[in-house]
């Protein structure tokens, strides 16, 4: 695929084999079949099927650590109802299969890409980054909360 | 920060990629974060202004604080008005 360049692909490998510690389970919610055709009213998805290569490339960069899964949102509508997904495509990085809290709606090139590097070896090695403050802070939180964040691949 | 606390679900939208999504939430710029889908600021934020926005953003009082943070009162037909991120720096 066009997505990743090889050289990048070697990268991500030797990056993966030295980063990550943990399992990362991917989930790529897509709409398959349904790239040559764009219709009006987001029916169609023009990057399902490149936001499934590349979770496969990043899978293939550490297959002893990243698992993934391919919801089919047109077969499994109810899965990604109570996953919480109501745009395809979108990615998932969590830890294991249960509901994924982290997510990249949208193909995750340019900018994009390195955040859900990122997001990868963060899950894995179980590393929030935050501050002890910021922990206690947002240990007052009692209800699911939601950080969207709008970016762009430039 | 969704790593850091069980009840928070981060979502990076590719802001091209989905325009409905763009314009509900009027976006101009980038990073644009909106929190529950109505709380916004634009731009990045010091890790501590970041927090103190979401935990305003979830009605959370954060100290200094005697209320919760109200919903932002409509700014002419605004769908998402200005966000909390104005009332930090002015903090």
């Amino acid at each position: 695929m066009a997505v990743i360049p090889e050289q990048v692909r070697q990268q991500l490998r030797d990056r993966f084999e030295t980063v990550l510690t943990g399992p990362v389970h991917l989930t790529v919610y897509t709409r398959p079949g349904s790239s040559r055709l764009i219709l009006p009213a987001g029916v169609g998805c023009a990057t399902c099927e490149d936001a499934r290569q590349m979770a496969e490339l990043l899978r293939d960069a550490s297959p002893e650590k990243i698992t993934m899964e391919v919801v089919d949102v047109t077969r499994d509508e109810e899965r990604a109802l109570n996953d919480g997904v109501p745009d395809v495509p979108t990615i998932a990085v969590a830890s294991d299969s249960e509901s994924p809290r982290i997510r990249f709606q949208g193909l995750a090139t340019g900018t994009e890409f390195p955040a859900l590097i990122d997001a990868i070896e963060r899950v894995s090695r179980a590393e929030h980054g935050l501050s002890e403050e910021s922990v206690a802070a947002l240990a007052r939180l009692t209800e699911p909360t939601e950080v969207m964040v709008f970016a762009t691949p430039t | 920060m969704a790593l850091a606390s069980p009840q928070i679900r981060a979502v990076c939208v590719e802001a091209n990629e989905f325009p409905y999504l763009s314009n509900k939430f009027r976006v101009r710029g980038v990073p644009h974060t909106v929190i529950n889908r109505k709380a916004a600021f634009v731009g990045a934020l010091p890790e501590v202004d970041f927090v103190t926005a979401v935990l305003e953003g979830a009605g959370v009082m954060v100290d200094g604080d005697a209320t919760p943070h109200p919903d932002p009162p409509p700014q002419g037909g605004r769908e998402i008005p200005r966000g909390p991120s104005t009332e930090i720096a002015a903090s």
